[in-house]
C-alpha cells in the first residue's frame, strides 16, 4: 500500500507534466479501440449478431451485423480515448473512460456473437449470481479495512457462512433460520479475528490465513462426519425462492434480472447503498474512517478506537455470513467441502480494485462476475478465444489498479496496524 | 506479552484447523502389524480428494474392501494425501511398511509413483488412470471410459427435445476429456444414423478445446456453466467435474425437468441421491471392480503383469452405462434397444471408439 501512496504523491506534486492520468488512460483507450476496430473488424464474420432479450434464443432481440458492430464500437472507443488525450475537463474522465471500455467490450462481443446469439437476461443474471457473494464479501472487507483491520479471512467467513446456512437451514427446515445460521458461523470467525487482532495485537495477515485454515478444517470435518453420513438430516437446506417485484419485473432485461431475484440479491444491493451512505454521512461512518486513518487523533477526541473496530469487524462478519448463505441457499442446494473455492480472495481483490469503497467494490464485483460468465459463454459457443484469458482478466485488472496505473487506490492509513494506547 | 499470548492462541487455532482437516479422513488402518506368511497387505494412497470423495478414491477403497471380503488373507489400509506434496512420503511410508501391494489413486500421482517405484523395484505398485511404461513393478489400472460415454452421447442425442446437448469438464486432463470425446462421438453416431443435426456444446474433439470449470469443488461455477448451456438451448448435460457437477445437478432438479443430467463415475442415484430426479443415467467407471480384481489376483499369488495391466471396457464391465432410474419410462424402448445394439457392436469390435486420451 505504501508504494501506491508514494506514487500518488509524486503525481500530485507535479501537476504541470504532460502525461497525466487522463492522457495515459486516453492513449490506452485509443490503442484498444484501434485493435477493436481493425483487428476484430477484420476477422469478424459478416453475419448477424443477435442479442436476445430473454434467457434463451426466444423472443425479441437486438441485432447488428457483426463486422459492422465491431468496427463501429471500436471507433467509439477510439473517440473516447481521443477525447481524453485532447485534455477535456477532468470531470468527464469517468464518463469517457466508461464509454471507451464499454465500446471495446461491445466490439469484442459483436465479433464473437456474429452468426450466433447471446441471451442478455441469462448473461446479466449469471453475472449477478457469480457477483453476489463477491459483493457481500467485499463489503465485509470495506467494513473491516476502513476501520483499520486487515481481513484476509473473508474466504473462511464465507465458507463458515455457507456451512452454517446448510446445517441450520436443514435442521430447522427454514430458509431464514438458515440465514441466521450463516451469520452465526461467519461471526464466529469474525470474532476470533477481532479478538486476536485488536486485543492480542497479532499480525493481521497471519490471523486471516490461519482463520481460513481453521474454517476449512472445521467445515470439512463436520461435513464428513455429519453431512456425508446423513445428507437428508444435515445437508438438504430449503431453497430460497425468488422475490418478484410486481410491475418492475416486467421491464425487459432489467426486470427479470434485478426485480425477480433472490432476497439476498436485494439485501446485497441495499447494503451497498446503506454502507456507502453510512460511511460518508453518519456519525458512525465518520468515526470509522477516523479510526482507520488516524487512530491516535480519534482517541484524543474521545472516540473509542477498539470499540469501533470490534463493532465493525463483527458487522463485517454479519455481511460475509449473508454472502456465505448465498452459496448453499440460492446458488446450489447443498454444502460441499471447500465449496467457496477462493471466492473470498476474489472478494478481497474486488475490495482493492474498488478502492476500499462500497460502490467501487460493487462495480468491481460485477465486473469480475461478468468476466467469469463471459468466459463460460465463450467456451460454450466454441469461441477461438481461450477462456483462460477471460478468467485471468479480473486479476490483471486488480494488479493494474493496485499498481496505480489507471485508478487511484489508497488503503486507509492505519490499515493493519493494531492500536496501542500510549 | 499480550502479543505472545495471541500467537499462542493462533497456533492452537492453526493446529486444530489442520488437524481437523486431516482427521476428517478417519484412518481405519488395520491393527494387525505383523506379517504372517499368508498375509497379503494391500495399501492405498488416496489423492487429495480424500477417502470419502464419492468418486474414484471412494470407489478404489470399495474395491480394496471387496477384495478383503473375497480373499481372506488380504489386509487393507490406506493413507490420505492432503496435498500433492504428500504423495511421495505416503508411498515411501508404505514401502517401508513392507506392503505387498501399493495402490496410487489417480493420474496426478504418476510422477510420484514413477520415482518411488524406480527406487524400490522389489515392491509391487499399481496406479489408477495412468500407466508407467518402463516400470515393470507398476500395474496400470486404466479405463476406456469413451466406450461408455459413447453410449451416453447416443442416449443424450436421442433423448434431447431441443437438439442441443452439452458437456463440460473439471480441468483439461485425459481422464476427464476421455468422457467428452466419447460423448461427442456418440452424438455424431446418432446424427449419422438418424440424419439429424444434434449439436454438442462445450467440447470440440478436433481441437481438444472446450468448457472447463478449472475446479472440482466449485458448485456455483457448475451452475453458472449449466445456465449458460441451457441459455443456448441445451437440455441434456454431462458434467465431468466431480463436486462442481453437483451445482449442475442441483440446478437441473430446481428447473423441474427443463433439462437433465448424465452423471459420471458412480451411479448418481447412489452417490447424490437427493438429485436422482435429475439424472437421466450415469457413465459408470468401475474403479472398484478393477482394484478388486488386481488385489485378489495378487493375493492368490498370481503375477500382476505391468505390460498387460487392467483395462476397463464395456466387455469386462469396467465401464458401463448406468440405470435410467426415474427416467426409465421416459426413454423410449426403441432408443434403449439401439443403445444395447451399439454396446454389442462396440464389444464385438464393429464400432471403434477412439479418443486421444484412451489408454493404449
Amino acid at each position: 500500500m505504501t508504494v501506491s501512496t508514494t506514487l500518488l504523491t509524486v503525481d500530485e506534486l507535479a501537476p504541470g507534466k504532460y502525461w497525466t492520468r487522463e492522457r495515459k488512460g486516453g492513449a490506452t483507450l485509443v490503442g484498444l479501440g484501434l485493435v477493436a476496430a481493425v483487428l476484430f473488424g477484420l476477422i469478424a464474420e459478416s453475419a448477424e449478431a443477435r442479442f436476445t432479450l430473454s434467457d434463451d434464443a426466444q423472443g425479441a432481440a437486438l441485432s447488428i451485423n457483426g463486422k459492422l458492430g465491431a468496427v463501429v464500437f471500436g471507433a467509439i472507443t477510439v473517440a473516447a480515448g481521443a477525447g481524453l488525450l485532447a485534455g477535456v475537463a477532468r470531470r468527464w474522465f469517468n464518463v469517457l473512460l466508461g464509454a471507451g471500455v464499454l465500446g471495446f467490450v461491445l466490439s469484442f462481443l459483436c465479433w464473437q456473437v456474429a452468426g450466433s446469439f447471446m441471451p442478455l437476461v441469462d448473461t446479466a443474471s449469471g453475472s449477478l449470481d457469480l457477483a453476489v457473494p463477491l459483493i457481500l464479501g467485499a463489503l465485509c472487507g470495506v467494513l473491516c479495512e476502513r476501520t483499520g483491520v486487515v481481513n484476509i479471512g473473508i474466504e473462511g467467513q464465507l465458507l463458515m457462512g455457507a456451512f452454517g446456512a446448510a446445517l441450520v437451514g436443514t435442521m430447522t427446515a427454514s430458509v431464514w433460520l438458515g440465514v441466521v445460521g450463516a451469520i452465526t458461523g461467519s461471526v464466529i470467525i469474525a470474532a476470533l479475528l477481532a479478538v486476536l487482532a485488536i486485543r492480542f495485537l497479532v499480525d493481521q495477515v497471519v490471523i486471516g490465513t490461519v482463520l481460513n485454515l481453521l474454517a476449512l478444517g472445521v467445515t470439512g470435518f463436520l461435513y464428513e462426519r455429519l453431512m456425508q453420513t446423513d445428507a437428508a438430516g444435515f445437508n438438504t437446506p430449503p431453497h430460497m425462492q425468488n422475490l418478484r417485484i410486481p410491475v418492475l419485473a416486467d421491464i425487459p432485461v432489467i426486470g427479470p434480472v434485478l426485480f425477480n431475484a433472490s432476497p439476498l440479491v436485494y439485501i446485497a444491493l441495499i447494503l451497498v447503498a446503506v454502507i456507502h451512505f453510512g460511511l460518508g454521512r453518519t456519525r458512525w461512518g465518520l468515526r470509522t474512517r477516523a479510526v482507520g486513518e488516524h487512530p491516535t487523533a480519534a482517541d484524543t477526541v474521545g472516540i473509542r478506537v477498539r470499540g469501533t473496530r470490534y463493532l465493525n469487524v463483527l458487522l463485517g462478519g454479519v455481511v460475509a455470513g449473508l454472502g456465505g448463505a448465498f452459496f448453499t441457499l440460492v446458488s446450489t442446494g447443498a454444502f460441499g467441502k471447500n465449496m467457496t473455492s477462493g471466492a473470498g480472495f476474489i472478494a478481497l481483490a474486488a475490495l482493492i480494485f474498488g478502492g476500499f469503497r462500497p460502490v467501487g467494490a460493487l462495480f468491481a464485483a460485477l465486473f469480475f462476475g461478468f468476466a467469469n460468465k463471459l468466459a463460460i459463454y465463450l467456451s460454450a459457443i466454441g469461441s477461438p478465444v481461450p477462456s483462460q484469458f477471460l478468467n485471468m482478466l479480473p486479476y490483471i485488472a486488480t494488479i493494474i489498479a493496485v499498481a496505480g496505473l489507471v485508478g487511484r487506490v489508497r488503503a486507509p492509513a492505519a490499515d493493519g496496524k493494531p492500536y496501542v494506547k500510549s | 506479552m499480550r502479543t505472545a499470548r495471541g500467537i499462542q492462541i493462533l497456533a492452537v487455532l492453526a493446529a486444530s484447523g489442520l488437524a481437523l482437516a486431516a482427521c476428517g479422513d478417519a484412518p481405519e488402518e488395520n491393527a494387525a502389524g505383523g506379517d504372517t506368511a499368508a498375509e497379503y497387505s494391500a495399501c492405498m494412497v488416496t489423492d487429495t480428494g480424500g477417502i470419502d470423495d464419492k468418486s474414484f478414491n471412494a470407489s478404489a477403497w470399495a474395491g480394496m474392501e471387496a477384495a478383503k471380503a473375497e480373499a481372506s488373507n488380504v489386509k487393507t489400509k490406506y493413507v490420505a494425501s492432503s496435498a500433492i506434496a504428500d504423495y511421495e512420503p505416503n508411498l515411501t511410508d508404505f514401502v517401508n511398511q513392507k506392503c505387498n501391494f501399493i495402490l496410487a489413486v489417480g493420474g496426478l500421482m504418476t510422477d510420484a509413483t514413477k520415482k518411488i517405484s524406480a527406487a524400490n523395484t522389489g515392491s509391487q505398485f499399481a496406479i489408477v488412470d495412468s500407466a508407467i511404461p518402463d516400470q515393470t513393478n507398476v500395474y496400470p489400472l486404466q479405463f476406456d471410459t469413451a466406450q461408455a460415454s459413447y453410449l451416453a452421447g447416443y442416449l443424450a442425442a436421442g433423448y434431447s427435445k431441443t437438439g442441443v446437448v452439452a458437456t463440460y469438464g473439471g480441468v483439461n486432463i485425459p481422464p476427464v476429456t476421455i468422457f467428452m470425446d466419447g460423448f461427442v462421438d456418440g452424438v455424431a453416431k446418432y446424427n449419422e444414423v438418424k440424419g439429424k443435426t444434434v449439436k454438442v456444446l462445450g467440447w470440440d474433439k478436433a481441437t481438444q478445446q472446450g468448457t472447463f470449470a478449472e475446479d472440482f469443488t466449485n458448485q456455483a461455477k457448475g451452475k453458472a456453466i449449466s445456465d449458460t448451456f441451457v441459455g443456448q438451448n441445451a437440455d441434456v448435460i454431462l458434467p465431468v467435474a466431480g463436486g462442481t457437477g453437483l451445482g449442475t445437478a442441483a440446478a437441473a432438479k430446481e428447473s423441474g425437468g427443463k433439462y437433465s443430467v448424465i452423471w459420471v463415475d458412480s451411479d448418481g442415484c447412489d452417490v447424490a441421491a437427493q438429485y436422482c430426479s435429475a439424472f437421466l443415467s450415469t457413465v459408470i467407471k468401475s474403479v472398484s471392480g478393477g482394484v478388486k480384481e488386481a488385489v485378489v489376483a495378487g493375493a492368490k499369488g498370481g503375477k500382476l503383469d505391468a505390460a498387460v495391466g487392467y483395462k476397463g471396457t464395456l466387455e469386462n464391465e469396467g465401464v458401463s452405462l448406468g440405470a435410467y432410474h426415474e427416467f426409465d419410462s421416459k426413454v423410449t424402448p426403441e432408443l434403449k434397444a439401439e443403445i444395447e445394439a451399439l454396446k454389442a457392436d462396440i464389444i464385438a469390435g464393429k464400432i471403434k471408439v477412439e479418443s486421444a486420451a484412451a489408454p493404449k
